[in-house]
């Protein structure tokens, strides 16, 4: 099966053409970059960003707990958390946003985007891939029509080099894969967690017990014992020469002081992890950082738990004041570090939650519903201007009024920051063409 | 009379100034344009229609037209009266947008496309100033097109010019070639540019030229032999194990290519085993096979490989991969019953045709009868008819869903046609729904519904794309008559595609890639073999066994991989063996095998391989590192057998893996602790992991590494089992 063609359009011959060679020799950070450059030569516009943070926030957390308070709406609509001042004069937060309201100026809020997807498998689906699904599936359903925004970065962005491309940490989210793209840009994930003193990111480092001395006699070993004859002739197309180069290139990743560096944690300050705070959130928005700065495109961390049918305002009051610094500190770091202009964040889930608190059979505490006609999403970096609210909903939140927007202005936005034409051209399993993003018009208050 | 051929019936011009060199011109006024026949192929040529750009859905700039030019009615109406009249001006034609912005005298999105010297701005500009005909007064209709030379031998990097002729309805004839569209296939061999100009690459093998002109296609095959003539004796003298030999000797010959050698026993052994079986041979077979001194052991390791329960769960999880749902979707049941079905339907050894004709007329209830779940999946006839046409007879209609497939003959009038014979099915239960579609549906045959054109809005009659199908009669299940149609011996486009599926199992590469695929203009690189291939399925009753024992006991499917100096460069005519890495599950569970460590999943007892698992939401970073895909993914693709630079890293540092190599329950920690010399050490190791006996080097290596100063045997064991599973012996078959 090997010299298929894929289900992209691509054989292996082209991909090997594409991607591979003049990688080894220099050192690992410099050939990151000439890889990352290169690769905004073409005809794509040039994106500000090179790398994408997504916080998935995964059942559809609220607007009105968190960026889009109703204060003057009835206690039925407003709830029980007061409003607070951001840093943009007559734009309020809820009253736990406290440090993402100090800095709204570093960032911009989109209040006023809204789907017809109203439970989760599709929503997930609609946000993720900026595309509805296909036929109509269930609140439970993990869902997968076409390429999640994760794979197609990896793809466009992806820099051959022995680092995956797309991280999704500590698990996958539900339409988060690659679909026809192929498995080669589905996410690696990262399972363990970063607050654990063990941590480490699987297979990028060598396993716990085997010592660097015996990892090298083993590589030693194996250079000795791999002697399947190479058909050296270019034409022949042997799968096994590609074999060789990822080999090579996971070798590097692994034995380069580096690039190893690039998945420590502990590196980091005890202040710097108190800091994005010790919890596995935090510590997964730090460990994206320095994913960041190791040239990975795409990173996911997925944040479940938001979807508040019951005890919304206990469990938020638990739960938003690590979240909103953990979210605040990832971006105040990373333009501390001059990285906000090329790293893109994006915090956001599959939809809002409803206006009127609801109590359901069986509960004693009130909480909100599924809600796709109003959500709030938050966008950092890759030149986007600070301080920008885009929209806004009415005055109990029922519906996005001002500058409505759709997934798809959402999902061309983010492609449009990274360098990647959303009009784009990508091809089905049956050959047929499709546009990466059916309306591929960006918000252009962040552009 | 149907809508596409009424569009046809057009009068043609007799004398189409623009186009016809051929004809005779009256000079001193033009020949009344036809919309159909003369404008249309214009903005088909220089893309206006395509895809990309106002052929697309959603139009370009508010101007839409129909992809391709399919729909001349929508075409001329978007031109001709929509735009607020500002497209065509009669007044000052030259002003028309239709004109203006292509010859970029207004700002275009798609930039300058018509030079103002060139016939065709000629022709729009005579077409706006006669006041925009419909139709000329006496038109002809497009009957097909022809290009010339049919076939064509090229040396390397010879050029030659391709000429396209079309024929109408009263006989005229013109050269359309400035007009047509141009694809290879196989552009490295024979590419050609966009005037119909095919120049041979340096890679000797052959590359099919598709030309387009209003929805007619014509194909050329191009060839280009090696230079140096090889003697016929040399393939007279080949070995002919059965009828595929002598069909791709044939080829191999046209091209002066010759075949590599025979591959080793062992090459043999583990080719066989994990194409057929999907595992590697254990290490008591290879030592048997090895050993064996019979002149016919290569066959009757086939047949012994055919009975075996492995190669039932090998197939049936290939087979499961293309109808798999979505478990959310269906429910977690029915997902298992489905599975179920699949599987026993293999190891029951079911001819295909009844496979085929079971799965598609199925009744029953999704937590009783596995083979209904198809119909609980796909619940529209239009996502049964693209499901079951790519996979049962390798038509692709996706695309003639919405408009004409621009590389084939299908349109809409075919698409809802096929798609009414699933019109009445009845269902009853509890549908899709949330959270997890847990209850089970009945599947029955239905007494209403029905399927509309989209356009048209007619009720569409059953109809097959091709050939009768059995009527359907009054109370029978209208699934019956097309299954009939599907699996007739007749239809051989049905034994052709499993023909082509399998063999691309067995050879890594399809006659026809994709491998359901199968049209005019994706020809075959062996289209005599494939035929022969088909028909021998056929009429072998269908039988799946039969077909893998003709082509695994062919010499072709026993060559070596490595080239001699006439086909290295051969990837598509089989001159030699391909190698392709192993499938994940076969990867998985040789890893298992090796490491004597067997895997755990959840939902399948215990000692179960990755083969048997019935749903791709077991977790396994293993599976899904190599290629297994999403569970949730929709539609289903075929795999890709890619390496990965992921895969390396699992291979080399999964905590797992490392585990089980070190296991003190594996085979590093037995062989350690038996009284093993080391020279049994490595030919043991060497037969398990690699399937073969070590050389002489290769045990003095391993004879070195275990008494060398302060060795720990069991660590250089585990050391050595590490390299050979990171080595591309182990991954690839060769």
């Amino acid at each position: 099966m090997s010299n298929r063609k894929r289900c992209d359009g691509f054989t292996r011959r082209d991909t090997l053409q594409l991607g591979l060679g003049g990688f080894l020799g220099a050192g690992f950070v410099e050939s990151l970059k000439a890889r990352a450059e290169s690769q905004h030569g073409g005809s794509v516009p040039a994106g500000k960003a090179k790398s994408c943070i997504l916080i998935w926030m995964d059942g559809g957390p609220t607007h009105f707990e968190t960026f889009d308070p109703k204060p003057d709406a009835p206690m039925e609509f407003r709830g029980e958390f007061s409003s607070i001042e951001t840093s943009v004069p007559g734009v309020g937060y809820s009253e736990h946003m406290v440090k993402l309201a100090a800095s709204l100026n570093d960032y911009a809020m989109i209040r006023s985007i809204r789907h017809d997807q109203g439970n989760h498998g599709a929503g997930n689906h609609y946000m993720m891939t900026g595309s509805p699904p296909r036929i109509p599936v269930g609140c439970g359903a993990f869902v997968s029509f076409h390429p999640s925004m994760g794979s197609v970065v990896a793809r466009e962005l992806g820099r051959d080099n022995g680092l995956p491309s797309y991280f999704s940490m500590p698990q996958m989210s539900r339409s988060g894969g690659p679909n026809f793209l192929g498995a080669k840009y589905a996410p690696f994930v990262v399972g363990d967690d970063p607050n654990n003193a063990q941590f480490k990111v699987r297979d990028v480092a060598l396993p716990r017990d085997l010592t660097d001395m015996r990892f090298g006699s083993r590589t030693d070993l194996r250079s000795k014992i791999d002697r399947m004859v190479r058909i050296s002739d270019e034409a022949a197309g042997d799968p096994v020469l590609a074999f060789d180069e990822y080999f090579q290139q996971g070798h590097t990743l692994v034995t380069s002081p580096e690039a190893q560096k690039a998945f420590d944690i502990s590196l980091e300050s005890p202040e710097t992890r108190e800091r994005y705070g010790r919890d596995s959130f935090g510590q997964r928005c730090l460990l994206s950082r320095r994913l960041v700065e190791a040239g990975v495109p795409f990173i996911t961390v997925y944040d479940g738990g938001w979807d508040h049918h019951s005890d919304i305002f206990g469990s938020l009051r638990k739960r938003l004041p690590a979240w909103d610094n953990s979210v605040a500190t990832l971006i105040q770091d990373l333009k501390e570090r001059g990285l906000l202009d090329s790293t893109l964040v994006v915090a956001l889930g599959e939809f809002g939650r409803t206006p009127k608190i609801s109590t359901l059979a069986g509960s004693t505490t009130g909480g909100r519903d599924h809600w796709a006609n109003a959500m709030s999403v938050l966008m950092a970096g890759g030149g986007t201007p600070g301080g920008t609210v885009v929209g806004a909903t009415d005055r109990k939140g029922f519906s996005a009024v001002d500058r409505v927007l759709s997934p798809e202005n959402f999902v061309s936005t983010v492609y449009h920051k990274l360098g990647i034409d959303p009009n784009k051209i990508l091809y089905s399993p049956q050959g047929r063409p499709s546009h990466l993003v059916s309306d591929p018009t960006p918000i252009t208050e962040l552009i | 009379m149907s809508r596409r051929s009424a569009r046809f019936l057009i009068a043609f011009a007799l004398l189409a100034f623009s186009l016809s060199p051929a004809c005779k011109l009256r000079a001193e006024e033009p020949a009344i344009v036809d919309f159909e026949n003369d404008l249309q192929p214009i903005f088909t040529r220089f893309g206006c229609n395509s895809g990309p750009c106002h052929g697309k859905a959603r139009g370009q700039g508010g101007f839409q037209l129909s992809l391709l030019g399919f729909d001349g009615q929508q075409d001329y109406d978007a031109i001709a009266k929509e735009g607020r009249g500002r497209r065509v001006f009669p007044g000052a034609p030259e002003n028309s947008l239709l004109i203006a912005k292509p010859a970029g005298k207004t700002p275009h999105g798609g930039g300058k496309r018509l030079d103002v010297d060139s016939p065709e701005y000629q022709t729009l500009l005579n077409w706006v100033r006669q006041g925009m005909p419909r139709k000329a007064p006496s038109a002809a209709t497009l009957q097909s097109i022809t290009v010339s030379p049919p076939s064509l031998i090229l040396a390397a990097s010879q050029t030659q010019a391709l000429t396209v002729t079309a024929k109408y309805s009263d006989g005229a004839e013109r050269d359309v070639t400035r007009l047509t569209a141009f694809q290879s296939n196989e552009a490295p061999i024979a590419a050609v540019n966009e005037n119909g100009l095919v120049t041979a690459g340096q890679i000797t093998g052959d590359a099919a030229i598709m030309a387009r002109f209003m929805g007619q296609i014509a194909v050329c095959d191009v060839m280009i032999p090696r230079p140096e003539v090889i003697p016929a004796e040399v393939y007279a003298q080949l070995p002919r194990n059965n009828f595929i030999d002598e069909l791709v000797w044939q080829k191999l010959q046209r091209l002066n290519i010759t075949p590599s050698p025979v591959c080793d026993d062992h090459t043999f052994l583990r080719r066989a085993t994990t194409d057929i079986s999907g595992r590697i041979p254990t290490l008591e077979e290879v030592n048997a096979f090895l050993a064996d001194t019979s002149a016919d052991k290569r066959s009757k390791l086939i047949d012994r490989l055919l009975e075996e329960p492995e190669f039932a769960d090998h197939w049936a999880n290939k087979w499961a991969d293309l109808l798999r749902p979505n478990p959310y979707h269906v429910g977690i049941k029915a997902t298992f019953n489905y599975d179920h079905w699949i599987r026993q339907s293999f190891h029951d050894r079911k001819p295909w045709d009844q496979f085929v004709r079971e799965l598609l007329t199925a009744r029953g209830g999704t937590f009783r009868d596995g083979s209904v779940v198809m119909f609980r999946d796909r619940r529209q006839p239009e996502e049964l008819t693209t499901l079951v046409s790519q996979l049962f007879i390798g038509v692709r209609l996706d695309c003639a869903k919405c408009h004409h497939h621009p590389f084939e003959v299908w349109g809409q009038d075919d698409f809802y046609s096929f798609a009414a014979y699933f019109s009445k099915i009845g269902r009853k239960g509890t549908g899709i729904s949330a959270p997890i579609s847990g209850s089970e549906e009945f599947v029955f045959t239905g007494t209403s519904g029905s399927v509309t054109h989209p356009v048209t809005g007619a009720t569409m009659t059953p109809r097959p794309l091709f050939g009768e199908a059995p009527p359907v009669v009054e109370g029978q299940d209208q699934r019956e008559s097309l299954a009939a149609w599907i699996t007739s011996p007749n239809n051989h486009l049905f034994a052709q595609v499993m023909s082509n599926r399998v063999w691309a199992d067995l050879l890594a590469r399809g006659f026809v890639e994709p491998v359901d695929d199968l049209r005019a203009t994706n020809p075959p690189t062996n289209g005599p073999l494939l035929k022969a291939l088909g028909e021998h399925f056929r009429d072998s009753g269908f039988s799946i066994t039969e077909l893998i024992r003709v082509v695994a006991n062919s010499h072709v499917y026993q060559l070596s991989s490595l080239p001699n100096e006439t086909n290295a460069a051969d990837t598509r005519n089989y001159s030699r063996h391909y190698r392709h890495r192993l499938r994940a599950e076969v990867l998985l569970d040789a890893v298992s095998l090796v490491t004597g460590v067997p895997q755990e999943f959840d939902a399948m007892p215990p000692d179960s391989s990755a083969k048997q698992l019935w749903t791709h939401r077991s977790d396994s970073l293993f599976l899904d590192t190599f290629g297994r895909p999403d569970p949730n993914q929709d539609p289903p693709c075929e795999r890709m057998s890619d390496s990965t630079v992921v895969q390396s890293l699992h291979l080399m540092n999964s905590e797992k893996l490392y585990r089980d190599i070190g296991s003190d329950n594996g085979t590093a920690k037995s062989l350690a602790d038996s009284e093993k010399s080391a020279e049994e050490i490595s030919a043991e190791l060497y037969a398990r992991v690699f399937g073969r006996k070590p050389t002489v080097e290769e045990t003095a290596l391993v004879t070195e590494l275990l008494a060398a100063e302060g060795a720990v045997r069991r660590q250089v064991i585990e050391d050595l089992m590490w390299a050979m599973v990171n080595s591309a012996e182990f991954v690839f078959q060769d």
